[in-house]
């Protein structure tokens, strides 16, 4: 709801003798304004991110409805409520959101979830700033049909899900293979190393390898600190 | 006297026909065919002689005496060139030969004339030859033999006979090398031209040769000749005195051109000759001829520096551009950079053979050792791929590499870390008992500080699966249960004092406690008026409790 008759926040203007001002024929003094509140923003009104969901994320956002919903109204002071009949999660802000941010990621924390991520490492969008979410299809890097394709699935998760345990572990990244699809979870060089890994997996290179580059990887990315 | 129409030659021959004893007995008529023979020999020496005085030896009146000094006067001169001659002959034998060869070309008409005279003059000859041997003792000899000679011409004026006797003897000394009579014309024509006189004119170049080369023969033993220059001046007649140009000739006269021909057949002297250059007629000095030889030997270097070089001389030669075979007359020289294998003998390897044996009863064998090589750097962490799903969530592990980034002592600690604590606490218990059953002394178990948290329960229900008995004692025992402090007195111990001193305590502690609770009553009304709106609710003063 609109929030009328309140006054805009503290817009301080520093009052100009009008005399010295003119007569002195220096520029006159820069306004200063406070940044903008989320709440405020778009003139005031209040913001909202609308997120999907698929089907098949109906029954797991229900199991882990209350853990997604006490860190984005708690911590990051966004409302949030689940529209049933239109399948969305919708997200608004409040007049007490601190960042205008906070909206945004809150925002990605849910589609994460959607896409397949579990809570705790969706939970990390909201934590870190600097993660991202990459998502590819197989056929973008190579056209395989039937059995192929078939093939390239399980040669992506492996035994158990190994391989790709694996590649989560050594390179600090979440990854989640849908069909087709592929969406990896992680900081930005950290999504290139899972990518180049599952790219080559996808071409055709062994698992042993795979685990061979990725150990010189692990191997590096530890001794940089 | 009996003969007067006799020629000279006749009178010889008659001389030389009579036998000798007829001439032991005095007879005019050989006198005179004597004195006429002697005359005619007289006036065959008169050209060769120079500078003598009488055209003609006077016979006429004068005695033996008289006709000896005439013939004295003659000879003494020619003797010495005659002597001059002879030696330089020797030195030179070819050239007699040559010289009389040429000689016969000319000569064939006079050869009987010049042979009588040639035996009379070698008579001399021999007799000089044979008494000049030694040069030292030349003045002496000389003297000698011309005393000798006069007595035995002496003689022979009187009897004429020595000198056909000493003719006769000289025929025996030649041979088939030495002609006398060539020899004698050559040292005619060779002393005419050493004095200067051009009398023999058919014989020119042959005397200049001679002359010359008697001169350079002559340069050659200055030292030798000087003697005999010295005796030959001593001895000289008055009229025939030397002079610098018979000896050294004065001017450089040109040289007929037959001379060339002829110089080129003498090899011998050619040393002293410029070969086919100016030849001077009057000889070269010692400086002079030295001057010459320089000459040449520059010529000759000039002209070896004008031609190619030797291909030993030259850089580096290929085999095409120098004589088929020719390196193999060369002695070359290069480096070996090989050094030259050795020559094993018996001694070698006796020698090494005692090495061995002596090494292997020392038995010290240089085998090579193994060199160990310790690790310069800690093993590095090999990290081990984790092939199971992670059980921490992507947000704590992002967590926990930044506490690592920021502080690294607060990390938690390693995967690898744990289990090495886990082995060590393994081996160490492992430790303990391997030494109790080793050690003979008895050492107890060490006690591991831990802290854990203790509940007070009963302590059979910890202890026990199925409780036989339930016990009242507790896990804690009483004091630990006890919370309390200082002394502990019971309700009859206490005195008046002291439970006033109790209760009053007991008051200010609920008091406090009242005010406590209004304050915080008075707050939370004060929050809800705020929060309601419009909805003013007054806070009852004083509260329900007071």
């Amino acid at each position: 709801m609109m929030q009328t008759g309140e006054a805009p926040a503290s817009m301080e203007v520093e009052a100009i003798p009008n005399g010295l001002g003119i007569q002195s024929g220096s520029l006159p003094l820069k306004p200063k304004f406070e940044p903008l509140k989320a709440h405020e923003m778009s003139d005031g009104r209040v913001q909202f991110r609308n997120v999907s969901v698929p089907p098949h994320r109906y029954s797991p956002l229900k199991k882990a409805w209350m853990e997604i919903y006490t860190p984005i109204y708690e911590q990051m002071k966004v409302d949030i409520r689940m529209n049933l009949k239109g399948r969305k999660v919708e997200l608004k802000t409040r007049s007490d959101t601190p960042d205008v941010s906070n909206l945004q990621k809150c925002a990605d924390f849910v589609h994460a979830f959607m896409l397949g991520f579990d809570v705790v490492d969706a939970i990390a969008l909201l934590r870190l700033d600097e993660l991202f979410v990459e998502s590819f299809e197989i056929k973008d890097v190579k056209t395989l049909r039937g059995e192929h394709l078939s093939r390239a699935i399980g040669r992506l998760s492996g035994k158990g899900g190994k391989t790709k345990f694996a590649i989560e572990n050594a390179t600090k990244t979440r990854i989640v293979i849908a069909d087709t699809k592929i969406h990896i979870l992680g900081s930005f060089q950290n999504i290139k190393i899972g990518r180049d890994s599952l790219c080559s997996l996808i071409l055709g290179s062994p698992a042993g390898k795979v685990y061979s580059k990725l150990r010189q990887v692990a191997a590096r990315l530890a001794e940089t600190f | 006297m009996a003969k007067p129409s006799e020629t000279g030659m006749e009178a010889l021959h008659h001389l030389k026909s009579t036998d000798p004893p007829a001439l032991l007995a005095p007879s005019p008529t050989l006198s005179q065919t004597a004195r006429t023979a002697s005359q005619h020999l007289f006036s065959c020496l008169k050209p060769y002689a120079p500078k003598s005085p009488f055209d003609q030896l006077l016979t006429d009146g004068f005695d033996a005496e008289q006709i000896w000094q005439q013939i004295d006067l003659l000879s003494q001169p020619l003797l010495s060139t005659l002597r001059r001659q002879v030696k330089h002959l020797e030195k030179h034998p070819e050239e007699s030969k040559i010289v009389l060869k040429k000689e016969n070309e000319f000569l064939d008409g006079e050869r009987k004339i010049l042979e009588e005279k040639e035996t009379k003059r070698f008579d001399d000859d021999v007799d000089d030859d044979d008494m000049d041997m030694d040069m030292d003792e030349f003045d002496d000899e000389e003297e000698e033999e011309e005393g000798g000679r006069r007595e035995s011409e002496k003689g022979e004026s009187e009897d004429e006979s020595g000198e056909m006797v000493e003719g006769k003897g000289g025929e025996g000394i030649e041979d088939k090398f030495l002609k006398i009579k060539e020899l004698e014309e050559y040292l005619e024509e060779d002393e005419a031209r050493e004095y200067g006189l051009d009398r023999k004119k058919k014989k020119g170049e042959l005397k200049l040769e001679e002359e010359e080369e008697e001169e350079e023969e002559e340069e050659d033993e200055e030292e030798e000749d000087d003697d005999d220059d010295e005796l030959d001046d001593e001895y000289e007649d008055a009229e025939e005195n030397a002079r610098y140009e018979d000896f050294f000739g004065a001017k450089k006269k040109t040289v007929p051109k037959r001379k060339s021909s002829l110089s080129n057949g003498s090899d011998e002297d050619s040393g002293l000759n410029d070969d086919g250059a100016v030849e001077k007629k009057g000889g070269l000095s010692t400086h002079e001829k030295q001057l010459e030889k320089l000459q040449s030997e520059i010529e000759q270097m000039e002209k070896a520096n004008l031609e190619p070089k030797t291909w030993t001389m030259r850089g580096e030669v290929t085999a095409a551009s120098r004589p088929k075979n020719s390196a193999l007359e060369v002695d070359l020289d290069f480096e070996h950079n090989v050094r030259p294998a050795p020559v094993i003998t018996e001694e070698i390897t006796a020698s090494i053979e005692d090495m061995i044996k002596q090494r292997i009863i020392e038995g010290r064998f240089d085998d090579i050792q193994k060199v160990s090589s310790l690790p310069s750097t800690a093993p590095k962490e090999v990290k081990q791929l984790d092939e199971n799903k992670s059980k921490k969530g992507l947000a704590e592990v992002y967590e926990e590499e930044y506490i690592q980034k920021t502080n690294p002592a607060a990390a938690p600690i390693s995967f690898s870390d744990e289990q090495k604590k886990e082995a060590s606490i393994l081996f160490k218990k492992l430790c303990l008992k391997l030494d109790a059953l080793s050690h003979f002394h008895f050492a107890p178990k060490p006690v591991i500080e831990d802290m854990s948290i203790q509940a007070n329960v009963p302590a059979l229900a910890m202890e026990e699966i199925a409780p036989t008995a339930v016990s009242d004692a507790a896990m804690l025992a009483p004091e630990e249960v006890f919370s309390g402090k200082g002394d502990i007195k019971e309700e009859a111990e206490v005195t008046q004092a002291e439970r006033k001193r109790r209760r009053a305590k007991k008051k200010r502690k609920f008091k406090a406690e009242a005010v406590k609770r209004m304050t915080k009553k008075a707050r939370d009304n004060t929050a809800l008026l705020n929060h309601n709106e419009g909805n003013h609710l007054s806070v009852p003063n004083g509260g329900l409790f007071s």
